[in-house]
């Protein structure tokens, strides 16, 4: 049964939710209101009463951090709790869902030693903001309302001395959905564009997108309704962040065209002794923990359109590159596109809001009858001699090959085979301007980058899941908190990902 | 606030920490991730490839047959050092793909080997990495499985590989090395990858026509055009419609294909390929390994990795830190320094050889006035690029995806004014339509825009700036030449015959009266025209359309329709009845609205002589032998036209009519006597006459058969000669009589 926006209220309500494990989805998720949350994640603060938040900092421990590296950085933090309920520090600050309409309090105490804000912009430019604190003074609190006012993704962030306090990590993702249906089906948006209204109409017929409407889950298949994902970026200098600590208020380096000249244009320095960003985050995440988080990187069934909600809170723009489906750019800036372009790449500025709908149909190019992007036939595999999709060859291969130890786990007893499994399907994102996709100037893949996973094929007869690498299910069940998918044997209990032991 | 002790490490206000994740249960996947092993497999899920590619360059002698039928091979290569443009020291380093079935290409092209591939085909490619691996080819906006995708820790570091896919989209992509992908794009490793439509190729194959070419004979591409006639040849069918070849057995099969392949296409004259690069020397000269900066799992993964191994020259690990100082357009250099602008040349064309066989693609742009021009810009820059024309175009399509294509096109193709920026960056791609009306000398600018500090605001630091030549001329208008019958000056038919000479006409459309035109129609060396009805001089008028839709001037011709047979008359000896020679004068009086050229005689009405040139009077022997004769004359006019035939008659008597003379007694003494006459002849006595000493005769007069004649004392003899109607007189004859008293 699907279900979807005409699911009871009672079973889309909840209680506040514990945070388990939730911290290697991404930043954590904060749910205002009582509706369940629609990230591809398990579980996620609640908050019906009260949001406190208070402005303070953190050291953190980025991608390429370990026992014999030193990989931290600098950041000022919107450290929140829900109802009372701590959610983990991190940067940026939690990703905020609502269903507009939702109407919370607000208590915002800056523990820093300038002033600092809450800052929501207006969906457009030159519209009044969703909401602002104004200059909230060291050691003292403000208290006030927040009512999610306006569907799309935004970005709530510290608009003081712009741009020093928002690229320092006072930033995160507030994403607002529709609290009605918008035409026949259910768009991300108030006022969606006839194109964009279409689209989304389309999603879930079978002439054009076979599968399910973006509205519509499934429980049988563990497939969430409004599937939303957030990738919001952010480029951190270790070096300047930490100097705009030392130097303190009213340093010359916290002048916002000092802290610009010196994060974008310091000049060239082999050994990264400037102060040029060395790392690229989605989430505040780079790399390995960003590509394989379900919270981040969606992992669905061809026939489940995704919303990836793209927003950029630093000062260098990338170009989105995603594999394996083209996506539509269904809003810029809060604008709904009156021509949403079907690309693999898009540009994303500095603090500008884009929006990736991915149409999770099959990958288009595997071969098929008449060869024109429908999902047609499969061509027949001459060695296989079964249909080429899905493609059972290529998920009996191992890469690299079984059987070839790299290493003991943490036990030091287990042995660790690298081999994975080619199943599910895996395809990245990334930033096609590649400076970004370094950490700490080199170390290829540990930069920004996500990616997109198929899981299945809901338009094969039985809804079928793909064969589960042992790895990615541990990661999966743990993070997801889907404990096996139909179809597939259960993995054995492994440890959940989480800080390092 | 506690103490500071170095620029890197620091301790914050609060005791805050954020820790680095576990990898837990996830190691092979933490390795893999970052340091992907090379491996060389066979592909799965193999189908055999059906690419017509390699063996249209073969055939066309631009590229060696391939090893392995409809299969394509490319290697990935190191260590090029090439020259810049201000011969820096030490040049510019670069890694390039290679051809190794192709004489020209073996050894690496920057950017590497143009790929064009028909829509629906099974591309193979085998592909491996040499000097040394990994590496990978990612077909970027191809979407395969992962292993053909080309993403090391997704799937497979090559080794040794053969890619496999279909493209189901007509547009234009890329391709890559996607290994330390900051680094290899960077030095080289890619070039533009086009989807055909699918009877590019096959119809060269079948048809003829040029490489590249469509078996409509001219190069197409996506796009929904329905809203920008201007652009001509567009094919707006559904995609899933039927294909008008299906079926026809009179076709190559090759050609006929379950839909339409030109469906939703249009027809351009020019296509012209702008890939613009940006380089980094200092990277160049500290990085060029082609595996620097590569990390290496650790003993315990998660724990202690390396993440500083092999860094560069001095230290260098600063592969985020890009600053650009050289530029390319298609791998032409830019010759323009930092905050520079500079102009490529003009006249650049990409060779056959590495264009997977076609013909004239440009990079500057000539062009003539109403030739529609395909522009397709690839950013494979680090920095972003704005790009402005000089004159409207029309975008009909970004990353291989045609805009407003059914049932996926939830948008429309758009008009860009002219000295509006397009904005663009790394891999976006777009295609361009750009056909004018007037004749236009300028450029196109392409600003490398910094990523660094762009805000939606509008703030952007130009890095450098190109300027891609765009010389527009014309319009070369098409002439020609017509005749009709070959020049004839007369018909006698309407239908009559055009020959029609252009050699650059694509179409041509004909008016009879020099003001209203039919519609234009495909060119043809002849055309079958009627004549507006009614006799008198006609002119046909002819305009000619080429390919690029420049019209010719009118050209005409004429000819004078006579439908009209001559009549005639025709005497013999002036209308004579008779003759007594049998040759005789022919008069011939004719009338024609053109004028008579000929004439032909018979003299039995059945057989005719020869015509010979017309002429009022002539000249002929009658057939031998005394009675009624007839003569048949036709006359033919200077259109052809020939008269009915038109006859005359005369009587050949060359007979002397017969006869006696007599007086009733042997004297008189009368001073008259009476003659008694008789004479005979065929056609008639008519005349005689009389001499009295037979030497000197009197006037002819009447026959009669008497005659009173007088008479002198003695003997008087009368002699009198016969003459009949024809004139033939008869030998005199005599008769005497004596008068006694």
């Amino acid at each position: 049964m699907k279900f979807g926006q005409n699911k009871k209220k009672k079973e889309d309500s909840m209680k506040r939710r514990d945070f388990l494990k939730v911290s290697a989805a991404g930043v954590a998720t904060l749910v205002i209101g009582s509706h369940l949350p629609w990230l591809g994640v398990k579980d996620a603060f609640a908050a019906n009463q009260l949001l406190e938040i208070t402005i303070t900092d953190a050291v953190k421990e980025m991608v390429t951090h370990n026992a014999i590296n030193t990989a931290e950085c600098y950041f000022w933090v919107y450290s929140m709790k829900a109802d009372g309920v701590q959610v983990p520090i991190d940067c940026p600050g939690p990703t905020i869902l609502a269903v507009r309409g939702e109407t919370i309090t607000i208590k915002i105490t800056n523990a820093l030693d300038e002033n600092h804000s809450f800052f929501i912009p207006g969906r457009l430019p030159g519209e009044p903001p969703i909401f602002d604190s104004g200059p909230i003074l060291p050691g003292t609190t403000f208290n006030g309302a927040f009512t999610a006012s306006q569907s799309g993704a935004h970005l709530y962030y510290d608009n003081l001395n712009e741009p020093v306090n928002r690229v320092m990590g006072l930033h995160g993702a507030l994403i607002i959905r529709p609290a009605v249906s918008s035409g026949l089906r259910f768009t991300p948006y108030d006022n969606p564009t006839p194109h964009v209204q279409n689209l989304f109409n389309d999603f879930g017929n079978p002439a054009v997108f076979p599968g399910l409407a973006w509205e519509e889950g499934d429980p049988a298949t563990n497939t969430p309704p409004f599937r939303t994902y957030v990738w919001l970026t952010h480029q951190a200098s270790p070096r300047l962040f930490a100097k705009v600590q030392r130097d303190g208020p009213g340093s010359a380096i916290r002048v916002p065209a000092n802290f610009m000249n010196a994060f974008l244009r310091d000049p060239f320095s082999p050994i990264r002794q400037n102060n040029i960003p060395q790392y690229f985050t989605i989430n505040g995440q780079s790399g390995f923990f960003c590509h394989f988080s379900p919270g981040i990187t969606p992992m669905g069934r061809v026939g489940e359109p995704v919303v990836v909600h793209m927003l950029n809170a630093g000062l260098w723009t990338h170009s989105m590159h995603i594999h394996a489906n083209h996506v539509f750019v269904t809003s810029v800036n809060g604008e709904p596109s009156p021509n949403p372009k079907w690309i693999d790449v898009y540009t994303l500025k500095p603090m500008e809001r884009v929006d990736y709908t991915v149409p999770y149909m099959r990958p288009p190019d595997m071969a098929n009858i008449r060869g024109i992007g429908r999902a047609d036939a499969p061509l027949i595999g001459i060695t296989s001699l079964q249909p080429v999709w899905p493609p059972v060859e290529e998920f009996q291969v191992h890469l690299p090959a079984l059987g070839q130890t790299f290493t003991l786990a943490a036990d030091n007893v287990t042995p660790i085979d690298m081999a994975q499994r080619l199943s599910p399907l895996c395809y990245p994102m990334h930033d096609h301007s590649e400076p970004s996709q370094s950490a700490q100037g080199g170390n290829y893949n540990c930069g920004l980058i996500s990616g997109i996973y198929f899981i299945g094929d809901r338009n094969i007869p039985g809804h079928m899941n793909f064969p589960m690498d042992a790895d990615f299910a541990s990661m999966f069940r743990n993070i997801r908190g889907v404990s096996g998918i139909a179809g597939n044997a259960p993995v054995g209990t492994v440890p959940a990902p989480g800080p390092r032991p | 606030m506690p103490a500071i002790t170095n620029n890197d490490i620091i301790q914050p206000i609060t005791a805050n920490r954020i820790t680095r994740w576990s990898v837990v249960g996830m190691e092979a996947m933490w390795g893999k991730m970052f340091d992907p092993p090379t491996d060389s497999r066979p592909s799965p899920d193999q189908l055999l490839p059906t690419n017509p590619v390699p063996e249209v360059m073969a055939a066309a002698g631009l590229r060696n047959a391939p090893s392995i039928p409809h299969t394509f091979k490319l290697d990935l290569l190191h260590g090029m050092n090439l020259t810049t443009w201000d011969s820096r020291p030490g040049g510019l380093n670069f890694m390039l793909i290679g051809d190794p079935d192709s004489p020209v290409a073996s050894g690496g092209t920057f950017p590497g080997p143009i790929v064009r591939v028909p829509r629906g085909v099974v591309y193979h490619c085998e592909t491996q990495g040499k000097g040394p691996p990994p590496h990978t080819i990612h077909w970027h906006g191809i979407e395969p499985t992962p292993m053909n995708d080309g993403v090391g820790h997704c799937s497979l570091e090559i080794g040794h590989y053969v890619y496999q896919w279909q493209a189901n989209f007509i547009g234009f992509y890329f391709y890559h090395c996607h290994r330390n992908t900051m680094q290899h794009f960077e030095f080289g490793l890619y070039s533009a990858l086009m989807i055909e439509p699918p009877d590019a190729y096959f119809a060269t194959q079948v048809l003829g026509v040029p490489i590249g070419h469509c078996r409509d004979g001219f190069r197409r591409t996506a796009a929904n055009l329905a809203a920008f006639p201007q652009f001509p040849n567009f094919n707006g069918n559904l995609l899933t419609a039927a294909d008008p070849w299906t079926g026809d057995v009179t076709k190559n099969q090759l050609l006929a294909f379950a839909t339409d392949p030109h469906a939703m296409t249009v027809a351009y004259d020019i296509e012209a390929l702008w890939v613009v690069d940006d380089r980094d020397s200092r990277w160049s000269d500290m990085a060029k390994d082609a595996r620097q900066t590569f990390p290496r799992f650790g003993s315990q993964p998660g724990i202690n990795d390396e993440f500083t191994q092999n860094p560069g020259a001095n230290g260098f690990a600063a592969f985020n830190d890009f600053n650009a100082d050289y530029w390319f357009v298609t791998g032409v250099p830019v010759p323009a320094h930092v905050g520079g602008t500079a102009e490529i040349p003009h006249g650049l064309l990409v060779p056959p050889e590495i264009n997977s066989g076609v013909t004239g693609t440009q990079i500057s742009i000539n062009a003539q006035v109403g030739q529609t021009i395909l522009v397709r810009v690839l950013p494979a820059s680090f920095n972003s690029v704005k790009v402005t024309f000089p004159m409207d175009v029309v975008i009909i399509a970004w990353d291989g995806r045609a805009l407003g294509q059914p049932p996926f096109g939830h948008n429309e193709a758009y008009l860009v004014p002219a000295g509006t920026p397009i904005d663009t960056g790394t891999a976006r791609r777009f295609d361009a339509l750009i056909r004018t009306t007037a004749a236009f000398s300028g450029a196109a600018t392409v600003k490398f825009i910094d990523t660094r500090g762009q805000n939606v605001v509008g703030f952007e630091q130009v890095v450098m700036t190109a300027l891609i030549p765009i010389h527009i001329v014309g319009p070369i208008v098409p002439t020609g030449t017509v005749a009709i019958n070959g020049g004839a000056a007369f018909t006698r038919s309407p239908s009559v015959t055009m020959s029609i000479a252009s050699t650059t006409a694509a179409m041509m459309q004909f008016s009879k009266d020099g003001v209203n035109f039919f519609p234009f129609e495909p060119f043809a060396a002849t055309r079958v025209v009627a004549l507006p009805p009614g006799d008198g001089l006609k002119t046909i008028t002819v305009i000619f359309k080429d390919a690029a839709n420049n019209v010719s001037a009118p050209v005409s011709a004429s000819i004078t329709l006579n439908s009209t047979t001559p009549t005639g008359v025709m005497a013999i000896n002036g209308g004579a009845a008779f003759t007594r020679s049998a040759s005789v004068t022919l008069s011939l009086t004719v009338a024609d609205t053109a004028g008579v050229t000929l004439m032909q005689f018979s003299k039995d009405g059945v057989n005719f002589f020869p015509f010979e040139p017309f002429a009022a009077t002539r000249v002929l022997a009658l057939l031998p032998g005394d009675g009624l004769k007839t003569m048949t004359a036709r006359v033919k006019d200077a259109a052809g036209n020939v008269s009915a035939p038109i006859t005359a008659s005369i009587t050949l008597d060359s007979t002397a009519p017969a006869g006696t003379i007599a007086f009733a007694t042997p004297t008189t003494t009368s001073a008259s006597a009476i003659l008694t006459l008789t004479a005979t002849d065929v056609n008639g006595v008519a005349q005689m006459q009389f001499s009295k000493n037979g030497v000197n005769f009197f006037p002819l007069e009447p026959f009669s058969t008497s005659r009173t004649v007088s008479l002198v004392m003695g003997i008087n003899t009368l002699t009198v000669r016969f003459k009949d109607v024809a004139g033939n007189v008869s030998a005199p004859i005599s008769a005497a009589i004596t008068r006694t008293l």
